[in-house]
């Protein structure tokens, strides 16, 4: 199951990528994410997992400079969720070579796509959701203020519910 | 650098960069990231209340035995979603069955139990803690912890059990045991005729002997039996143990070490040990059943080694031996050895040495050709020389063929004959 889905979101990730470059006319680009993707995933099945951190970094920053390069902002979050759902699902693939065959293994895979997806999703739906929502009489500098705001308030909030 | 770090530096930099280029879709670009840490964060264990224990089906065992180790750990803290508990297995033991690393969610106040076989070579190992490291659900944090939980399994060397070891030593204890003691008294074998003096038991004059004198009777004079002290030196260096190949003979003189030291104290002697390896390691002689326990544990621990200073055997701290007593030395031998070994004899020791024979003992796994049978013919004729010299010298030397078991070989060579055999001087 973490197998299957690991692949999903690989290829989420670098075929979004890929689409996302050629819309925007960076064709020459979409070959070589595709071979990250390979990459990636030979280096995971050959148990080279610090390799997937450092394919989250390039997508990452390839969906930074595709977004700084006004190509379409969907495909860059495509493609960052996609990275974003691959590392944490190789590294779930690690945890998972701990496991004994004894252990319900099964039901962790289960639990982990459930919370990793519902996770996905909500950042999926947040980023959207601030693209599409616009107020264009904000300053960018009330802007800023008012994302530090909510970090604080955020943090404020994990602590008081982590007390609780 | 841990996963948290990673995506908080990612989230930050995307942050930056758009504060910077005063483009709010990095900001989108972000968000799943800090939702994600967010989740693992929320989802972290705040306290890890874990009690962990181990329990083995058996402390001590012969090598290759199984031994059922069984942990159980209870969570008395919150739940905590991802633990992956590991019973750190001493290194030279191997897992035979079952696994000793489990991955488990684990709920509040929740017990998990788990059971693995080992086995292993003879030695000594501790368990010392089962490792156990705590994850969110997203391994956003993690934290490792050791839960102490000692437990000792020995891995002893078998022993062989022999009926009965006839030495000799110069000087015996005061009590009654099964080592002739060169002193008249009560006991079973002759020992000389004495004047008869009142008290002797009627039984005990000898006739033949005072019908020839007119006014005086003759009492037979039987040898005491009494325990004695014995010393035995296991010799553990790599010179006379390790062979090409990774071949060894310690382990059979560990085997018979600790047959010898099993026959010597069922016969009610006081036996200590010396390992003469790259450390003297001294078990202090004692008796009984809980000094064979003693003994046996040090064999288990034995272990070949080397040293500068006890590469020869020289360095025998003989004042740990009471004077007179019986040194018993389980020796492959090197040529060097016959001088200690003439030196102990001449400070009063009586001096046995069990040989397991190193040269039969090469050839038997070496290819069979001209050079190497002629090598060996020469390297056994100077062990024979040697042997021979250590026999002039008042050296009791028992060469053991290693592939004849130790009992067998021990029956033949150092049971102490019959009475009744002993009666015809056989």
């Amino acid at each position: 199951m973490t197998i299957i889905a690991l692949v999903s979101s690989i290829l989420l990730g670098v075929v979004a990528l890929a689409i996302g470059y050629a819309q925007g006319g960076a064709s020459n680009y979409s070959f070589w994410f595709l071979l990250l993707g390979a990459i990636w995933l030979v280096t995971h099945f050959r148990k080279w997992y610090w390799f997937s951190s450092l394919a989250l970094l390039i997508i990452v920053f390839a969906a930074a400079y595709g977004v700084w390069s006004e190509f379409r902002t969907l495909w860059m979050l495509l493609g960052a969720l996609g990275g974003l759902l691959g590392w944490d699902l190789s590294d779930f693939a690690r945890r998972l070579s701990y496991a004994s065959p004894m252990d319900d293994t099964r039901g962790m895979e289960r639990l982990h796509m459930e919370r990793v997806g519902i996770v996905a999703g909500l950042g999926f739906g947040l980023a959207i959701l601030s693209v599409v929502i616009r107020v264009e009489r904000l300053a960018f500098e009330v802007a800023v203020g008012l994302v530090l705001l909510a970090a604080l308030g955020l943090t404020r909030l994990v602590i008081g519910l982590r007390k609780n | 650098m841990s996963r948290s770090l990673f995506l908080s530096l990612l989230t930050y930099v995307l942050l930056l960069a758009g504060m910077i280029t005063v483009h709010g879709e990095f900001f989108a670009l972000a968000l799943p990231l800090v939702t994600y840490l967010l989740a693992g964060y929320l989802q972290g264990p705040e306290q890890i209340k874990l009690e962990a224990t181990r329990h083995l089906s058996a402390e001590r065992v012969l090598p290759d035995s199984n031994v059922d180790v069984t942990v159980t750990v209870t969570n008395r803290g919150a739940t905590l979603e991802e633990v992956l508990l590991d019973d750190l297995v001493p290194a030279g033991l191997t897992v035979r069955s079952g696994s000793s690393r489990h991955w488990l969610r684990l709920k509040k106040a929740e017990s998990y139990m788990f059971t693995y076989t080992v086995s292993g070579s003879r030695g000594g190992y501790v368990f010392q803690a089962i490792e156990v490291q705590v994850h969110d659900h997203l391994a956003v944090g993690s934290s490792t912890l050791r839960i102490a939980t000692k437990e000792r399994l020995f891995v002893l060397p078998p022993v062989t059990r022999i009926r009965q070891i006839s030495i000799r030593p110069r000087g015996t204890r005061v009590y009654a045991g099964m080592i002739p003691a060169r002193a008249g008294g009560a006991g079973t074998d002759f020992f000389g005729i004495r004047e008869y003096q009142p008290g002797d038991p009627p039984g005990a004059i000898n006739w033949r002997t005072s019908a020839r004198q007119l006014d005086k009777f003759y009492t037979n004079e039987f040898q005491q039996e009494r325990v004695a002290d014995v010393g035995i030196v296991l010799d553990g260096r790599l010179r006379t143990n390790e062979f090409a190949r990774g071949h060894s003979l310690f382990e059979h003189s560990i085997q018979a070490a600790a047959s010898i030291a099993d026959a010597l104290l069922t016969q009610g002697n006081r036996v200590g040990l010396l390992v003469y390896a790259t450390f003297l390691a001294w078990t202090f002689p004692g008796y009984g059943k809980i000094q064979r326990e003693r003994i046996l544990h040090a064999l288990a621990n034995a272990r070949a080694g080397e040293s500068q200073v006890f590469s020869d055997l020289e360095h025998i701290p003989t004042r740990l031996f009471p004077p007179k007593s019986q040194i018993l030395l389980v020796s492959a031998l090197s040529e060097d050895d016959l001088n200690p070994l003439i030196q102990l004899r001449a400070q009063g020791y009586e001096v046995m040495v069990v040989s397991p024979n190193p040269v039969k003992f090469e050839l038997s796994y070496l290819p069979v050709n001209q050079t190497i049978e002629l090598a060996g013919r020469v390297i056994h004729m100077e062990r024979t020389l040697l042997l021979q010299r250590m026999g002039r010298a008042g050296i009791h030397v028992l060469d053991w063929e290693v592939t004849e078991p130790f009992d067998l070989f021990v029956k033949r060579r150092l049971s102490r004959s019959p009475f009744w055999l002993r009666a015809i001087g056989r």
